[in-house]
């Protein structure tokens, strides 16, 4: 058990920078996920951790301990790999103990650890079986034994789900959570999958482009999105964006106006580009908008496509524009650049929608975020700074 | 009921057949056929039977071109010395088995056979080893000028190897002060060095491709695994990389010994021929050749005994080699 920390971890190949400028404080027993589009460099970032490949610039410290230029199997650390990696030529007892052996244990010793690690991921009576007679998540089982049998001080996992089919992966997500919960062993988790990261982890670090983007808890990283590819990556179906510009008192988008009160808002700046955000969740059908506290103006859409998903219908929106906005939208030139005039809105199972079909929709103003055009950062979350969202002045998302 | 529209189904698929038929038969009559074109006619008309034809034919003409030599070689070996000038090309003329045990009496034949053997397996090892290393290199690391690299190391396998000789005999004659605890003259030259170390690098090459070839198509994730888990990337290769390239080792390791154990060349001028000297299996042989008269049954009898190893050595590689072939076919 210990604590890993990055600092100014950069990983350069020729032309490309892979990783730029990490810097992570992981702290003990924290079990944190590594999330991002595939090429973010958060594989990278693991094999950074774990000595696979040398960092060009930075230190990397695991237990208090620099191991930057140490190769990896002095780290103190174990790992499973994306493609499971069980040597194909050994059996299963020969899998997990293979750590063991190289390092001289006892026969006793690694006997009793070996049964144990086998015992907590259930792969008892299985010891003479070679990898290619088992499962994809008996396989899976055998890599995390043999990455828990050696008592590291921290696991790496490189999206170990990922080449497991859908009801086996939700199953190994639970399983590991319980691991974690046993076992109390800092856990660094690479995945591309946000629904993993939300659900797994005490932090999450959002990275993309080979830079970190928020590290945070996950549904701090869902409330209150430090910038919009972070706002875009988590959540599912993601969150609307749509371009606008700050006027005096409300922000003006091709489609549809948001009011907020200049005084509570300071940040908002008029004439500013901003994009505002919106998750799917959070548009509702005008005919339910009393239900809401705060709801905008009703906006006039045509619902296009219907996704019914069996606890809720994804409804894809295409805003027609307020009567009154009309002229302001031919004004706001860094509108309509990508589907501005779309919306996705999530409705409950028994609404009576129909596709193309006039309806008027309202946003929770409660749960819109303010993003730079720009610079993609956010400028403010909840433009009503209402109570329950906390309502701290600026907010750690004005800052960055 | 059921009966009648499979039969009706039948009668309907044979239908073009029979009419075809029936047209055969109708021209055939007119055509007036010589026997090498009906045999083509039916050859075309019935395509297996060619195949099939084709098929003992080949296989006939490679049993027969690869193991008569040896049924000559075991006749040759068994006509006893006088009626030598008289040997059949099928049957020995008389039967003198004998001459393989005279092989040994007259030569310590056997210790040639040693020197070339162990000659053989040190050469087959070090390629390995060496051929593993720069395999692992090639195959799986990337660097700046490793095609270049790659190139010049098989470029010097397309020297004939008589290149080399000359400057390889007078550096192996040359006595070096540094050499002479460990070998009595100082010189390399009637140690089994001076073949295995020429030896060696000329078949180098081709068993640094062969394993560059396998070992750059294991996984790089067991690699990465197995150096998590406690080994470098030296203990990777012999305990992951080369295991799991078992094919691929055996055919190097076949092809290295087999070509070291037959060569002429060095083999027959890097020892002044002498069994104490190291001298290979190959001098062996050619010492039954006298000065007035040349032993026929007795070449030919150690020729069958030199290859009795070798032989062996194949049949056992070859289990390993299918067996290795098989665990390869369900890796992940």
């Amino acid at each position: 058990m210990a604590s890993v920390t990055l600092e100014g971890i950069t990983k350069r190949y020729e032309d490309v920078t892979a990783v730029d400028d990490m810097n992570l404080e992981i702290e003990d027993g924290e079990f944190v996920t590594f999330v991002g589009p595939s090429g973010c460099g958060k594989s990278t970032t693991m094999e950074t951790i774990a000595g696979l490949t040398l960092p060009t610039e930075g230190t990397i410290e695991i237990g208090g301990r620099d191991v930057t230029n140490l190769p990896p199997k002095d780290r103190g650390i174990s790992m499973v790999f994306q493609n499971i990696a069980l040597f194909p030529h050994m059996d299963v007892y020969d899998n997990i103990s293979f750590g063991l052996r190289l390092r001289k244990y006892e026969q006793e010793e690694v006997d009793r650890r070996v049964e144990e690690a086998a015992d907590i991921v259930q792969l008892e009576g299985m010891m003479d079986r070679m990898p290619s007679e088992m499962s994809g998540g008996q396989r899976q089982r055998v890599a995390i034994a043999r990455a828990i049998v050696r008592n590291p001080d921290a696991f790496l996992m490189d999206e170990p789900l990922a080449n497991l089919d859908a009801k086996l992966r939700v199953h190994m997500r639970t399983q590991l959570q319980q691991l974690h919960k046993e076992l109390e062993t800092t856990i660094l988790y690479v995945t591309h999958n946000q629904e993993e990261a939300m659900t797994m982890s005490n932090r999450i670090a959002v990275m993309n482009d080979g830079e970190l983007q928020q590290f945070d808890a996950p549904l701090t990283c869902y409330y209150r999105p430090e910038n919009r590819f972070v706002a875009g990556f988590i959540g599912s179906p993601s969150m609307n964006f749509v371009e606008g510009r700050v006027e005096s008192g409300e922000i003006a988008t091709p489609g549809f106006d948001v009011a907020f009160d200049p005084g509570q808002v300071p940040e908002l700046v008029a004439g500013d580009d901003v994009t505002v955000g919106v998750r799917p969740e959070d548009v509702y059908p005008a005919e339910n908008a009393g239900e809401l506290a705060n709801p905008t103006r009703p906006i006039r859409a045509r619902t296009d496509v219907l996704e019914p998903m069996g606890d809720q219908i994804f409804v894809y929106l295409v805003l027609r524009g307020e009567d009154a906005s009309d002229a302001e939208a031919a004004t706001t030139e860094a509108a309509s650049a990508r589907g501005a005039d779309e919306l996705l809105m999530s409705v409950e199972p028994d609404s009576d929608l129909a596709g193309d079909e006039d309806i008027e929709v309202v946003l929770d103003r409660r749960k819109i975020h303010v993003f730079d055009t720009e610079t993609g950062d956010a400028v403010c979350h909840d433009i009503l700074r209402s109570e329950a969202m906390g309502g701290e002045p600026a907010g750690p998302a004005g800052g960055s | 009921m059921s009966a009648d529209p499979t039969a009706d189904e039948s009668a309907d698929g044979d239908d073009p057949t029979v009419e075809m038929a029936e047209q055969a038969k109708a021209d055939e009559p007119e055509l007036d056929r010589g026997l090498v074109e009906a045999w083509a006619a039916k050859m075309i008309s019935n395509p297996d039977r060619a195949y099939r034809a084709t098929f003992y034919v080949a296989t006939i003409f490679f049993l027969v071109t690869t193991l008569f030599p040896f049924y000559w070689l075991l006749v040759v070996a068994l006509t006893p010395r006088n009626n030598l000038s008289e040997v059949g090309v099928f049957l020995p003329a008389g039967f003198n088995p004998a001459a393989f045990i005279e092989v040994f009496q007259t030569l310590p034949f056997h210790r040639y056979v040693f020197n070339s053997f162990l000659i053989a397996t040190i050469a087959t090892v070090a390629v390995l080893l060496v051929g593993s290393l720069a395999g692992y290199v090639f195959g799986r690391l990337r660097f700046r000028g490793r095609n270049a690299m790659l190139l010049l190391v098989l470029v010097t396998s397309f020297f004939p190897p008589a290149a080399f000789f000359i400057p390889l005999n007078r550096l192996f004659n040359t006595n070096v002060d540094v050499l002479r605890p460990l070998i009595s003259a100082g010189s390399l030259y009637n140690t089994p060095y001076a073949i295995f170390i020429p030896l060696s690098a000329i078949f180098l090459p081709l068993s640094i491709f062969i394993l560059m070839t396998f070992y750059s198509q294991i996984p790089d994730g067991l690699e990465d695994a197995a150096r998590v888990e406690g080994t470098t990337r030296l203990g990777a290769l012999f305990r992951v990389i080369v295991p799991l390239s078992a094919p691929g080792v055996a055919t190097a390791g076949v092809l290295t010994f087999i070509s070291v154990y037959n060569e002429y060349f060095f083999s027959s001028l890097m020892t002044d021929g002498r069994p104490g000297s190291w001298a290979p299996m190959l001098e062996g042989i050619l010492r039954f050749q006298g000065e007035f008269e040349v032993l026929y049954n007795l070449m030919a009898a150690a020729s069958i005994v030199a290859v009795l190893p070798v032989a062996i050595l194949v049949v056992v590689a070859q289990e390993k080699i299918v067996s290795g072939l098989t665990t390869g076919a369900v890796k992940e």
